[in-house]
């Protein structure tokens, strides 16, 4: 079973690996929220542009950073083929009496490569990071520690529930079943899925007991130390004036 | 001697009323190695839960160093009672190895570097020294349950209760496990508390057993415990292989008067008796020596026998 191991090449080396978890978070966060909110088409090609030079210089494995990338191209793709025949604007070309507009297209791409730079920008900074250290950067920025302690705890489990599930799933097999799309075979499929809900909570218990006898009492307390560098502070800058001038150019 | 654990008149029944503990009295002394022995469903890890403070329960009283556990502050208790429960992928939850190992320290509000030279110790102590940074799910079920065992030593607690710490390893590391709570035991002065249903290993683990279903059935040697088969009968337990050959022995002719409970000790006793008959042993078979023999294979397969009746 492969797991969704988003950090698997955290360990690299590269100026972007190097850069402080917290100073990352917020600059990124910054350029998502930036780039995500540009209405120029041109604008937001450089926005994208910038985002894989990003993603080159934090010298991730492409492969590794396509196949997390592109599925965010498969489910918006649709727009681009709905968008132009929906939206009303000048004729560009028109198909046995069906109008497509340069509009339509247009406003397509925007949303498509606004959200490739997004997401590119949202992986590079989850991936150059070790989970572990993404989770104490949100500590240090006051994230609500339940927030935090949530998303560790998904992460932790996820690997266990999901090898939990393929050996039920396994030893399903091994006693002959076979999954078909009829009512026996959903039944059984429902069946499974609500044992691993019941697993996962007692599993919960278990976790929880096991937490309090480590002297858990509530509040999450986690060593920090993290220290911003000269090399830091200017990386930042950079991407604040980055993520400040896409939406300056427009008014020249 | 010092009374480390001391529990008195405890029962405890499940929500859905399962009767789970009924009256358990009992008291573990310091640098003792107890083991609790009982069939599935006999209470253990509910016994268990109790020394942690995870099940609070106004019925029965359970004191560590002569403090009531109820009472305790959880850094308190922390520092005395480290409980090891029996499947690592639940007390292993933090995302690497480290924080693992520094979650107690951590709750204990121990300063940074304290904390940093527990770990260090901690995973040097079972082996696992330089896997700081690795990823729980990723580290095989042997080194898991030796990092388990490691982020509860990190709070340097007093009392270790351990859960079935042999289950499910290999014989390698089973040696290893059992000789590193051993030294725990022997080394550090830590008191022993395990639960376990493997009865091969465990006079090498216990001092002193405490027979537990539902109530305590019996407390003794391991040898005692051993000896007495009607005991091990009401309660599915086993005694150790040895044990059982030596006793067979016995019906041949062979006359010791202790009997080993384990594969070392077994070698001992052996030469020693040996020795001790001029270089030989005679063995033989006399008309009463089937009788005997049955009678002692009967009483120790209550297991198989059951099922035919
Ligand atoms: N959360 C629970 N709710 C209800 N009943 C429970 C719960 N946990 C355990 N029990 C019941 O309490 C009894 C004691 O269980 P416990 O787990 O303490 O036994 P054990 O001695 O540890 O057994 P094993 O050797 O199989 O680990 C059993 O009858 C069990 O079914
Ligand atoms: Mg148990």
């Amino acid at each position: 079973m492969e797991y969704p191991e988003i950090d698997a090449f955290a360990s690299l080396n590269s100026p972007i690996h190097r850069f402080d978890p917290r100073a990352k978070m917020l600059t990124f966060t910054l350029l998502i929220f930036s780039f995500a909110f540009v209405d120029d088409l041109k604008i937001a090609l450089y926005g994208f542009l910038f985002s894989i030079l990003i993603l080159l210089v934090s010298r991730l494995p492409m492969g590794f950073a396509l196949k997390r990338i592109r599925m965010v191209f498969f489910f918006l793709f649709p727009l681009l083929l709905i968008m132009p025949l929906t939206v009303d604007g000048e004729e560009l070309m028109n198909i046995s009496g069906i109008s497509v507009s340069t509009e339509g297209l247009a406003y397509a791409s925007l949303i498509i490569i606004r959200a490739l730079a997004a997401v590119t920008l949202a992986f590079t900074m989850l991936a150059t990071t070790r989970f572990d250290m993404t989770m104490k950067a949100l500590y240090a920025l006051r994230v609500p520690g339940m927030l935090v302690q949530m998303l560790m705890f998904t992460y932790r489990y996820i690997f266990v529930i999901i090898d939990e599930f393929s050996r039920m799933w396994e030893s399903m097999q091994c006693k002959g079943f076979r999954l078909k799309a009829n009512y026996h075979g959903l039944s059984i499929f429902g069946n499974i899925l609500g044992m691993l809900i019941i697993k996962s909570y007692d599993r919960t218990s278990r976790v929880y007991q096991a937490m309090v006898s480590k002297g858990y009492s509530g509040r999450p307390r986690a060593l920090i130390n993290f220290k911003m560098s000269t090399k830091d502070y200017v990386l930042s800058t950079c991407m604040v004036l980055i993520a400040v001038s896409v939406h300056l150019i427009n008014w020249y | 001697m010092i009374e480390a654990v001391k529990v008195e008149g405890l029962s405890y029944s499940y929500s859905d009323g399962t009767k789970a503990l009924e009256g358990i009295d009992l008291t573990i002394y310091k640098g003792e190695k107890v083991v609790v022995v009982g069939p599935n469903g006999a209470g253990k890890t509910t016994f268990f839960l109790h020394l942690n403070g995870t099940i609070k329960n106004p019925a029965g009283n359970i004191t560590v160093f002569g403090r009531s556990i109820s009472e305790m502050r959880i850094e308190e208790r922390i520092h005395e009672v480290g409980v090891v429960f029996q499947d690592p992928d639940d007390q292993l939850f933090m995302p690497t190895v480290f924080d693992d190992v520094a979650f107690g320290p951590v709750n204990m509000g121990l300063e940074e570097n304290e904390v940093k030279k527990r770990v260090i110790k901690a995973l040097l102590k079972v082996g696992l020294e330089g896997f700081e940074t690795k990823v729980p799910h990723n580290l095989s079920y042997g080194q898991k349950k030796r990092l388990a065992l490691a982020a509860v030593l990190s709070m340097e607690p007093k009392v270790l209760v351990l859960d079935e710490p042999t289950a499910n390893l290999d014989p390698k590391s089973r040696a290893d496990f059992i000789s590193l709570i051993n030294e725990l035991n022997e080394r550090d002065g830590i008191t022993t508390i395990i639960a376990m249903h493997d009865v091969n290993a465990l006079p090498e683990l216990a001092n002193r057993v405490y027979v537990l279903n539902r109530r305590i059935v019996a407390e003794g040697s391991p040898r005692k415990i051993f000896s007495d088969w009607e005991l091990l009968r009401e309660n599915n337990l086993e005694a150790p292989d040895v044990f059982k050959l030596f006793k067979v022995l016995n019906c041949f002719g062979y006359s010791s008067d202790d009997l080993p409970l384990s594969f070392d000790e077994a070698i001992q006793i052996l030469t020693r008796t040996i020795e001790g008959k001029d270089g030989h042993i005679h063995l033989h078979v006399h008309e009463h020596t089937h009788k005997e023999l049955s009678d002692v294979v009967n009483s120790y397969n209550h297991h198989r026998n059951n099922g035919k009746k």
